[in-house]
């Protein structure tokens, strides 16, 4: 199954459609009742580091993780962001061959898992959620170590250097800090020069300089055309690091594509907020106008805008009727807003 | 199996190991402090058995009535030995510390010395120096016994003596005895922590699923693991060896048997941790259910103190803790030298690591459920 947005030749509005890779069908706008013909992508196989098809994980009458299906593309970065408890250790773990799934298949670098895992193991890498290395090994040992698992090995002084990790090389583990440990911890998943890197939720008790650190090696793994494959329950590490996002809820998938994708789709659109305004009159025009336009007080009212152009239309109006302001600002659609949209809840109320 | 990944994780390893203060303490120094103070200490003592073995040769009057006397003291249990039984040989398979032998024309003896002053008889006390004070106080209660009847029959000539016979030729006491059990106990408590640690703080801390999805195989990495507690096991033994050898003079005889048994208690404990760290997933829990196991068989199975010193239901319970085997494999290979006894116990040491260290890699795994 394909998802896949697509504009209305006549009225302009974006849609999303599902249908099967490559196939061809008739539909419908649903804003204006537009027809159209649309083709679906075909599916590219040999593009995907990672294809996840119908896993599933039963412990007794509890279903973790209820009949997933994904891809990920060679090269991306690719969130799965979900509260605590939503299932994402536990699909990442059978995607890593750690837990054995009650059904479904995984392939890596299109060779399955279940029979051939041992022969990809050089070309994966991973970073297990909460993970401590050795306690009283320094940080150069501790890369050498994993290091001298595998056959191809990477330099681990370009590692020390890539990941500013010059000055604590001689540092026992245990003695850094949260965010050096996780820093860690992402260098010693690139000491073999992986194809693909799981990092399971890398900046989970982090304080927000250490997060950002994190972000930053990890987003520097893109340009090395390294897959990520990255679990978390942060909405703001999914909307500055990843290039998909999957959101998965009690076991389900229930959205995936891109930042812009999910929000197009999902948020609300984005918001303009007309500050300091002239007029009274000006929200009841604008409602007349069949705008979403409420008063924020203070003078402001905010119009909910469900494609950019219409920023444009709603100042229009406003000249038209002579209403003058002070300024305007337009705020996005966020991720949270679409989880919210999503499930009815936040993302932090939602955690399990 | 690839040496090379083998080799790398042991060196890695010992590094590890050798930064852990806490560790080197426990594992080196707690052992040698233990040696030095238990050695001085307990040095000449022993322990409290009161069971004496009796054959008798002279099937009289007497000497039935010389045991009725022994067995109303109520200090003395005795068992009698058929007479055909070859003292020494039924005194080393059965591991006794106290054997009396009345000898043949006891009462003939007695009955002569009314008629014939120089007429005398010698009882024979077979005892083990190792067990000075137990086998002391028999010895004395035995004397005070044919003492009493001395006097009653001669007004203190002496017609019946006692001789005394050591039932091993060389000299033990408390250090021999104890250094073996101190080399048996460190084996046990580093091989058992060490293992839990592996199977729970390396779960919790993710290192086990890392190295699932790295190149390094389940095999190598135990193979690995318990190259470097045979290290260990062997680095303690020589260091609680070097303590007995140079402080306390403890005469050693480095035997094959006993370089099993260290082998074979390395897997074993190793085997037992795994098992624990199966069943009790915390790290502190582990930790205390070790301790729950370890510390009772410590004193229960003959570590510190002779076996023979305890209620007889705890002798019985020791009979079926492991660490009593290992510490009698090891006592009997390189002191006391008593080879039927090493190669029953190292032989008992064997299996029992056999069975708990397949049983611990067989109920441990990697990967999660």
């Amino acid at each position: 199954m394909v998802t896949k947005r697509f504009q209305c030749p006549s009225c302009r509005e974006i849609a999303s459609f599902s249908g099967s890779a490559g196939e061809q069908v008739i539909v419908t706008c649903p804003s204006c009742l537009h027809q159209g013909k649309i083709v679906f992508p075909a599916e590219d196989t040999a593009s995907y580091a990672i294809e996840v098809s119908h896993l599933k994980k039963v412990y007794g009458n509890l279903v973790a993780v209820n009949d997933i299906s994904f891809n990920v593309k060679k090269g991306e970065i690719f969130a799965f962001l979900g509260p605590n408890g939503a299932g994402k250790t536990t699909t990442v773990e059978m995607i890593e061959s750690i837990r054995e799934p009650t059904a479904g298949t995984v392939k890596l670098l299109g060779e399955d898992t279940k029979t051939s895992f041992d022969k990809i193991k050089e070309q994966i890498s991973i970073l297990p959620q909460e993970f401590h290395s050795f306690e009283r090994l320094t940080v150069r040992e501790t890369l050498e170590y994993f290091s001298k698992l595998y056959k191809k090995q990477a330099d681990i002084d370009g590692i020390i250097t890539a990941l500013n990790l010059q000055s604590y090389e001689k540092m026992l583990y245990r003695n850094l800090s949260g965010g050096l440990k996780q820093r860690v911890g992402v260098a010693l998943s690139l000491v073999n020069e992986p194809d693909i890197v799981f990092l399971d939720e890398p900046t989970t008790g982090l304080d927000p300089k250490a997060r950002r650190e994190v972000w930053q090696v990890v987003a520097n793994l893109r340009q090395q055309g390294k897959t990520v494959f990255l679990t978390t329950h942060y909405m703001e590490e999914a909307e500055f690091l990843a290039d998909h996002i999957a959101i998965i809820y009690k076991g389900r998938i229930i959205a995936e594509g891109s930042l812009d994708d999910l929000i197009t789709t999902y948020g609300r659109g984005s918001v303009l907020h007309i500050q300091g305004c002239t007029s009274s009159e000006a929200l009841v025009i604008l409602k007349d106008e069949g705008y979403d336009a409420r008063s924020e007080g203070n003078g402001t009212i905010a119009v909910t805008i469900t494609y950019k152009d219409r920023v444009l239309d709603v100042l229009s109006t406003l000249r038209h009727e002579a209403i003058d302001y002070e300024s305007i600002e337009i705020r996005r659609s966020n991720l949270e807003e679409v989880f919210l949209e999503l499930t009815g809840s936040k993302l932090q109320e939602a955690e399990a | 199996m690839n040496p090379r990944i083998i080799g790398m994780d042991v060196l890695f390893s010992i590094k590890s190991w050798w930064r852990s203060r806490g560790t080197v303490f426990w594992s080196l120094l707690f052992p040698i402090m233990l040696i030095l103070i238990f050695g001085a200490i307990f040095s000449g003592t022993g322990s409290t058995n009161f069971s004496v073995y009796v054959q008798d040769h002279d099937h009289s009057a007497m000497s039935s009535q010389l045991m009725d006397i022994m067995n109303k003291t109520g200090v003395l249990k005795i068992t009698m030995v058929n007479e055909s039984e070859n003292v020494t040989k039924y005194i080393k398979d059965h591991d006794i510390k106290a054997f009396l032998v009345i000898p043949n024309g006891y009462a003939q003896h007695i009955n002569q010395s009314f008629v014939d002053p120089n007429s005398k008889v010698n009882l024979t006390f077979y005892y083990d120096p190792t067990e000075t004070s137990s086998t002391e106080i028999i010895r004395s209660v035995i004397s005070n016994i044919i003492q009493t009847m001395n006097m009653g029959l001669s007004n203190g000539r002496n017609i019946v003596g006692l001789s005394t016979q050591s039932t091993i030729t060389e000299k033990f006491n408390y250090i021999d005895f104890f250094i073996p059990g101190m080399i048996g106990f460190t084996i046990m408590q580093q091989a058992i922590y060490g293992s839990i640690e592996r199977n729970t703080k390396y779960r919790k801390d993710g290192i086990l699923r890392k190295l699932l999805t790295t190149p390094i195989t389940r095999s190598e990495w135990i193979l690995a693991k318990m190259t470097f507690m045979l290290f260990l096991s062997f680095l303690t033994t020589t260091i609680a060896l070097a303590v007995g050898v140079l402080v306390w003079g403890v005469k050693v005889n480095i035997t094959p048997l006993m370089i099993l048994t260290i082998v074979s208690s390395s897997f074993l404990f190793s085997g037992i941790g795994m098992i624990i760290g199966r069943f009790v997933k915390e790290e502190e829990t582990a930790d205390m259910a070790a301790g729950a196991i370890s510390f009772p068989m410590m004193f229960l199975a003959g570590t510190f103190f002779p076996l023979a010193q305890m209620p007889s239901f705890l002798q019985t319970i020791a009979q079926v803790l492991p660490l009593y085997y290992v510490n009698e494999a090891l006592r009997n290979s390189m002191i006391y030298m008593n080879q039927s006894l090493a190669i029953t116990n190292a032989a008992i040491v064997l299996v029992f690591a056999v069975i708990f260290f397949v049983a611990g890699v067989l109920l441990t795994k990697w990967r999660e459920d």
